[in-house]
């Protein structure tokens, strides 16, 4: 009979309190449809790890196995990239490569995070791990936790996915505050562009991973797997492979992520006031990224003669392509007749290639 | 100021002109083969 009763009566407040976090994520993949596909198997990961003496975790549970052989070992981020690279379309980043430095500069929340995390007292691994949070891209988020903060995998990680799934709440205040309305009304227009040939298609994943690896071998693996998975899409000879990315692997490996993440928040390791200041720390290292991408498409326009509407900026984080999308409707909003979605979307794609860039550099200099 | 502050804007003073630096190969690199290769009506 005792055996029965033991998950009641080592049930604690602390458990209730974690099925309700575990309740709200579900909630809001759900109700929301925030971020569905990671909230979803988090919250439900989260749940399972937090009825006492659960099968699911501890050194015979299938979550903690899983936890092992793909979250510490690195290999669930680096096959999500594969399939990420698989579904990526870079052509409009190739036409416009420029829009490579509005990516790089939305990534200054990043390293302004890192900053305030150290003066909060968090250690130099542990701030970069909570300043990845800005990269805006969880595999990204994942591998530099797994890397310096393994104790705090659970909540950086929902910490990314939650605000990349609130995009359209955080970004769009951020953007008026910083521009005027006749920034925002700035036409860009979009010219009919040639496409571009296969020849350049296939090497830029190629050209990338070689300069990236040469001056960071550390991001071979986040930025190699990406652009492996770009490779194997536009070489257009393993379509199967290319599908296979897109659908089984992608489908397969959020699936175990997710759950998997979820387990990581066990209530010990939650309910503690570190995880609210992280949480609080990634929501400023996004408004930081949106700042830092619009501020610097302002300084760009005091040099140009042909002006672009600077909430342009704002798309260099990684969100994709929910921030391309949310600049796209400001800009309509302002004016119905002002289409820069392709502009957006360009800036949008510069951000994801930049995000790993900048996680690549955290790690090689964070040692 | 801590070590550990400083340490993080001395992280901060590198990574970002890093950075910038590896996204200027990438464009050059990106430009160049536009150059290089461009559409021909494949």
């Amino acid at each position: 009979m005792d055996e029965l009763l033991v998950g009641i009566v080592n049930l604690t407040w602390k458990h209730v309190v974690m099925w309700v976090v575990a309740g709200i994520l579900i909630y809001l993949a759900i109700r929301h449809d925030y971020e569905p596909l990671l909230l979803l198997p988090i919250g439900f990961g989260a749940l399972l790890t937090n009825i006492p003496f659960s099968s699911a975790v501890g050194p015979d549970g299938f979550l903690t196995r899983l936890l092992e052989f793909g979250i510490y070992s690195e290999l669930f981020p680096v096959l999500i990239f594969i399939a990420i690279g698989a579904m990526c379309d870079f052509s409009p980043l190739i036409r416009r490569p420029i829009a490579m430095l509005f990516g790089a500069a939305a990534q200054f929340g990043i390293f302004a995070t890192i900053v305030i995390a150290a003066m909060l007292g968090f250690s130099l691994k542990q701030a970069a791990a909570i300043g990845i949070i800005g990269a805006a891209d969880g595999p990204t988020t994942i591998y530099v936790a797994t890397r310096f903060a393994q104790d705090m995998l659970g909540p950086l990680t929902v910490a990314a996915y939650s605000y990349m799934a609130l995009v359209p709440i955080i970004q769009p205040p951020i953007i008026k505050l910083l521009t005027s309305k006749k920034e925002r009304l700035i036409r860009m227009e979009y010219e009919e562009q040639e496409p571009i040939s296969k020849t350049a298609l296939v090497l830029f994943p190629i050209m990338i991973t070689m300069i990236a690896g040469i001056i960071a071998p550390i991001s071979v693996a986040l930025i190699g797997s990406l652009m492996f998975g770009n490779l194997i899409k536009v070489s257009g000879v393993v379509e199967r492979l290319s599908n296979a990315a897109q659908n089984e692997l992608a489908n397969l490996v959020t699936l175990l992520l997710g759950i998997t993440i979820g387990s990581t928040m066990s209530a010990e390791k939650f309910l503690i006031p570190e995880v609210g200041i992280v949480l609080g720390l990634g929501l400023v290292a996004f408004i930081f990224d949106t700042a830092g991408g619009v501020l610097f498409a302002k300084a760009v326009n005091l040099v140009l003669k042909k002006k672009i509407n600077p909430m342009i900026g704002a798309c260099g984080i990684s969100a994709f392509p929910m921030s391309g999308r949310v600049v796209a409707k400001m800009a309509l909003a302002e004016d119905p007749t002002n289409f820069i979605i392709m502009h957006a979307i360009g800036v949008n794609v510069a951000g994801q290639i930049c995000s790993v860039v900048a996680g690549g550099v955290v790690l090689a200099l964070v040692i | 100021m801590t070590d550990t502050v400083q340490q993080a804007l001395k992280l901060m003073a590198i990574a970002l002109p890093t950075m910038f630096l590896v996204i200027f190969l990438f464009i050059g690199a990106t430009a160049l083969l536009n150059r290089l290769f461009p559409f021909k009506g494949e």
